[in-house]
């Protein structure tokens, strides 16, 4: 797995030293509070750490924010190898695809696969999701017209022909 | 975690909305996209979504790692150094060897 390494380490001096600083100040008092928004919440890192363990384990506090530095250093490893990529290419904004394609050159294979399939699902649901709000729209348009008739049949001509959206 | 409505998720530009709470704020995510290098100019708006599913897959690999150290070592608490070993003893994750490194005791 040398290759893994060398691939990651030819990565390494981009931008480790901003994350050193931080983690120092970060973790050494409480004075550098505004400092936290380079970290995942600690809550929610706790919880996802949970779930992957059985019911009896502890999780010290200190081991829950080396997984936030930890989620962090991902993040921003990952998304300086497809921000160089991008900007090679001449493309300016990082996608779904930029990620998992850096995922594969630094040797996150099984990451890359796994969010490729991921990412393919959020897609299509996504493009599911904008037909039914379209038809959700027609369906409440329906609902008033009917609910505004059943009042007066006279005031009917008071209303456009063409239903605003809601 | 608030989950937006199908109306609310058309205006603002329907990531939280479709696809239910996502387990970590894509806000954040964002942000730590943005510090991580100059750069870093646009980022779409699945991009946050993918790091946090990414982020949990990494997470519990790193978690299940660190408490099979810790097992060993006779502890059911895990330690910062049951993530250390983890991370030592797992070669994809040498980016994170320094992180581990870090740490102030």
């Amino acid at each position: 797995m040398d290759d893994v390494s060398e691939r990651q380490m030819q990565r390494r001096g981009h931008g480790y030293e901003f994350h050193a600083s931080e983690a120092a100040n970060t973790l050494s008092g409480d004075a550098y509070t505004s400092g936290q928004d380079h970290l995942l919440p600690i809550a929610n890192v706790g919880r996802i750490m949970k779930k992957a363990l059985p019911p009896n384990a502890k999780i010290s506090k200190q081991a829950k924010e080396t997984m936030q530095e930890c989620a962090s250093e991902f993040i921003g490893f990952i998304t300086g190898e497809a921000a160089d990529s991008c900007q090679k290419n001449n493309r300016k904004t990082i996608n779904g695809d930029d990620i998992c394609a850096a995922m594969k050159t630094l040797g996150l294979d099984d990451y890359a696969d796994a969010m490729r399939r991921y990412l393919h699902r959020y897609k299509e649901h996504e493009e599911k999701a904008t037909s039914r709000d379209h038809n959700k729209i027609a369906c409440i348009d329906v609902v008033d017209e009917l609910s505004v008739s059943k009042t007066s049949s006279s005031r009917r001509h008071l209303f456009p022909t063409n239903p605003s959206v809601g | 975690m608030r989950q937006a409505g199908a109306y609310s998720s058309m205006l603002v530009g329907g990531v939280s909305g479709r696809t239910g709470p996502h387990s970590l704020p894509l806000a954040r995510i964002k942000r730590i996209m943005k510090q991580s290098s100059d750069d870093v100019r646009m980022i779409s708006a699945e991009a946050p979504v993918v790091f946090s599913k990414a982020c949990e897959l990494l997470i519990g690999v790193l978690v299940r790692r660190a408490w099979a150290a810790a097992l060993r070592r006779k502890r059911r608490t895990l330690l910062k150094e049951d993530v250390a070993a983890a991370v030592t003893n797992t070669d994809v994750f040498d980016f994170l060897v320094q992180v581990v490194q870090q740490q102030p005791k």
